[in-house]
């Protein structure tokens, strides 16, 4: 594994807004200094590294028999040695990859007479396509799978597909079959732009899914949205998006989480805003999926029956001593999968997937409303400590900012800010768009 | 300086020793720990300690905050290896002060102390990558067949000498007792500056039976009112049932120290003695379960998640420390975010002493101090077995538990990042990207 170099130093330096915004939000912002557009590059190639960590963990769990998947091993690089994850670790990438292939399934099986779409955003080596196609789900009516990547592991992976004649093959069967592997390579953040490019042979009357895993998170938030957006603007048929995102960044464990990864130079820019399971199923309403949504952190999903069946979950727990049972609940409650949908193939499919709130987690998240909490929002909402807020009436997305005020209404109860009517409509050097209005600055 | 000490110099500054000084390191340990029984007896006072984990800068913190070796008498309950980057840098020293201190740290074996668990968890890859082979691995494991099984630490006081110290939170003045007479629990931060305090309760009547407190017990004393703890006092065997003052002895009852818990096949610390400890960590048993068992909210014997053990509750645990005249057990084995959990009316404590476990887990560590009993001269009645029991039929006393020592406990957190170093090679994801 190539190290990972200490992108440390490259976050210092200029003074401008980093988390959010710092690219503009578009590809095409003027402040285009060699500098800032290395440091870019720089962070942009650790977030395509993170692949790599997820294909180690994937075949870390195929060779100890967790995960099924013959075709990991055409995509991993030939001689590398797999490393060996701890058990916790191997239990994570079990579920997170069952929690999805669920979900990708039950919409596969609804409606079979239907074709149907699947996107996969920032899918990396993943091997989705070809397992289902193997086990004859994308054969029923056709179904046209696009995967999204940068250019890089787009480029990689193109390689490795063509190099394995099984993996050839698979898509020629397919091709024959009706069902379509489309591979792009394409940076989420130009999607946002004002005439997006074009994703060729995207359907948009397809009933479409489209899945994030780890993906959405690297993004700022406004982009990331964006991204979504992009999608429930251009697809006029039934939309359904499934997410696999870290939550819970406030307690102890989710702050160790975000200052680990940020020593790596990896940035979950998404955590703070979408921090909990309810946050999760907010973001699918206000993204416009109406009809339904559902959130359950890992650790739910391992003990769900529904999710996990008894037989095979003892199967799981045979193949490994466990021994860490308070970190895995640890760690599996700091991760969750979302969905949301509209549109009716999707209420078949998905409708008796309980995803509603829990009990449990409104404990759980509850006990994010504390003074780091506070602190957070602070951060989150003033990241540079300027002496007035910016609270954008005018962010490049409407939907967004929904929840944007909705969150600041909440926490301005915590926060006790203080609207102050003399900066309303104020423009400020910082901020891109004008101020809704400005609030001081909160806790003294 | 004699060699050993040139090792202790050399470890202290994580830095492993060759090879043919681990080897006789081990055989001088070995010869050590054969000498001691399954259960080794412990004088007050003592430091109790739980996992380590092969966290060494966190080891160094430990000892900055609780006083180093052999000013302080130190307990490690188990868990050196496995997990942190420089399990061996931490074994090893701990090795090291007990071939040289051998009255001054004692060291009871952990469910990660056994060559199948050190094979998946990291220790032996960590020997195979500092040493190139696995005879290290080997010598630390033989060391580890010899660990004791269990302590047991008698002449604790029950009485806690208050520290001088101020309040981390003057604000807090009102409801932390500022009257420092009576006080079972204190808890100190890594500066020794007072967190909280709690006084010893009187004793209501069938408190220590009440199961709505068993339902929902305390996780730690910072929480909830703790010690329903009767205030049976007086010298073991008198009848004498005052609060501790003016009773003969403030000694409490003997304090039960093992890595996991409670066994279905072990009712007396007798049958612990009765063990053939010197082997490979069986998958089942009574030395299997004394290492990986948790106690828990239920009710008698339950299966444990963690496929080796048992999970035990309440009843299990006053039954056993009431028959072996026990005031408290004091366990391991689980991360506790707050660094200790006292449950079932305190008659059982969690210590986990390996703050971000993982440098990861962003909990903190505690160790826990008992304190001597300084009332008869330092004498502490002992028997063979359940110390402090000076004959009499249990039934006279009925179901009265012994008044738990006084508990001084130290939270730290790890160690901060600079002094740690961070390893030279990466380690393994930690998390899901």
């Amino acid at each position: 594994m190539a190290a990972i170099p200490n992108l440390n130093t490259l976050r210092i330096g200029r003074g401008g807004p980093r988390r959010r915004g710092g690219r503009g939000g578009i590809g095409s912002s003027s402040d285009g200094e060699p500098s800032e557009r290395d440091s870019e590059t720089a962070r942009d190639r650790v977030v395509q590294q993170t692949d790599h960590d997820a294909s180690s963990s994937r075949m870390s769990a195929i060779e100890l028999d967790y995960l099924d998947d013959v075709y990991a091993k055409q995509l991993w690089t030939p001689n590398e040695k797999v490393p060996k994850r701890y058990p916790i670790i191997n239990r994570g990438t079990y579920v997170r990859t069952k929690a999805i292939d669920k979900l990708v399934t039950l919409f596969l099986q609804a409606q079979p007479t239907q074709r149907k779409q699947i996107v996969s955003l920032g899918a990396g080596s993943d091997t989705r396509f070809f397992r289902f196609w193997v086990q004859g789900l994308l054969k029923d009516a056709g179904v046209t799978y696009h995967e999204l990547d940068f250019e890089a592991n787009v480029n990689q992976k193109r390689h490795s597909v063509r190099s394995s004649s099984v993996l050839s093959e698979h898509i020629k069967q397919a091709e024959k079959a009706g069902t379509s592997y489309n591979l792009h390579a394409i940076d989420l953040r130009d999607l946002t732009a004002k005439s997006p490019p074009p994703i060729p042979g995207l359907e948009p009357d397809l009933p479409t899914l489209i899945l994030s895993e780890c993906c959405l998170c690297y993004l700022p938030p406004d982009i990331a949205s964006s991204v979504i957006q992009y999608f429930t603007m251009n697809m006029q048929s039934a939309l359904a998006i499934a997410v696999y995102e870290p939550i819970r960044p406030f307690d102890a464990f989710g702050k160790t989480m975000v200052s680990n990864l940020a020593s790596r130079g990896i940035h979950l820019q998404t955590l703070k805003r979408y921090s909990s399971l309810e946050a999760q199923r907010q973001r699918m309403r206000l993204a416009g999926l109406k009809t339904c949504q559902g959130a359950r952190d890992v650790y739910e999903l391992w003990e769900s029956t529904a999710w996990v069946g008894d037989e095979e979950r003892q199967r799981i727990e045979g193949l490994e001593w466990l021994d860490e049972i308070e970190e895995w609940q640890l760690l599996a409650s700091h991760y969750c999968v979302a969905w949301g949908w509209t549109g009716d193939i999707f209420s078949e499919a998905w409708a008796a997937l309980d995803g509603g709130q829990s009990t449990a987690e409104s404990k759980h998240d509850d006990v994010t409303i504390n003074s780091s909490t506070r602190r957070a929002f602070r951060d989150w909402l003033d990241p540079h400590g300027s002496s007035s807020l910016t609270i954008s009436q005018e962010t490049s997305n409407g939907i967004d900012k929904q929840l944007y005020m909705e969150q600041l209404r909440s926490s301005s109860r915590l926060l006790r800010i203080s609207v102050n009517p003399s900066t309303r409509g104020i423009r400020t050097q910082n901020s891109r768009h004008a101020l809704g209005y400005g609030a001081t600055k909160p806790i003294p | 300086m004699s060699d050993l000490d040139k090792a202790i110099a050399q470890l202290r500054a994580c830095r492993p020793i060759p090879e043919s000084q681990v080897r006789e390191l081990c055989y001088k340990a070995r010869e050590l720990l054969i000498e001691e029984g399954n259960v080794v007896c412990v004088d007050a006072p003592v430091t109790i300690c739980g996992d380590i984990h092969g966290q060494f800068h966190d080891l160094m913190e430990l000892f900055r905050v609780g006083g180093d070796v052999p000013e302080t008498c130190y307990l490690f309950m188990g868990d050196f290896v496995d997990r942190g980057f420089y399990s061996l840098e931490s074994f090893l020293l701990l090795l090291c002060l007990k071939v040289r201190y051998p009255d001054r740290i004692t060291l009871i074996r952990g469910n990660h102390e056994s060559r199948q668990i050190t094979t998946v968890y990291g220790f032996y890859d960590e020997c195979l990558r500092k040493y190139g082979s696995a005879n290290v691995w080997r010598y630390c494991c033989e060391v580890f067949d010899y660990l004791a099984l269990g302590a047991l630490i008698i002449g604790a006081s029950t009485d806690m000498q208050p520290t001088d110290a101020p309040l981390v939170d003057p604000n807090s003045q009102a409801h932390v007792p500022s009257d420092a007479t009576d006080l079972e629990i204190e808890i100190l931060n890594s500066s020794g500056q007072i967190i909280n305090r709690f006084q010893r309760q009187p004793r209501q009547s069938g408190n220590s039976q009440d199961l709505s407190q068993l339902s929902n017990p305390p996780s730690s004393p910072s929480q909830t009112q703790p010690d329903q703890t009767p205030t049976r006092s007086g010298a073991p065997g008198t009848s004498a049932t005052s609060n501790s003052g003016g009773s003969a002895s403030n000694s409490s009852g003997a304090v039960l120290c093992v890595h996991g818990g409670l066994s279905p096949l072990i009712d007396s610390i007798d049958k612990i003695r009765l063990l053939d400890r010197k082997q490979e960590v069986p998958h089942e048993g009574a030395m299997c379960d004394l290492l990986w068992s948790d106690p828990d909210e239920i009710e008698g014997w339950g299966l444990s998640p963690r496929g080796a053990g048992f999970l035990f509750g309440a009843d299990i645990v006053k039954c056993f420390n009431q028959k072996n005249d026990l005031s408290l057990i004091c366990r391991a084995h689980q991360l506790v975010m707050e660094g200790f959990k006292e449950m079932f009316d305190n008659t059982i404590v969690t210590v986990w002493s390996a703050p971000n476990y993982c440098y990861r887990c962003g909990n903190v560590a505690a160790i826990l101090e008992l304190g001597e009993d300084g009332s008869n001269a330092g004498y502490a009645p002992r028997t063979n077995g359940d110390v402090g029991r000076v004959g009499g039929p249990l039934a006279e006393r009925g179901q009265d538990l012994r008044m738990g020592p006084g508990r001084r406990y130290r939270v730290f957190e790890a160690a901060p990042q600079d002094s740690r170093g961070m390893p030279a090679k990466k380690p393994v994801a930690d998390y899901f990207l």
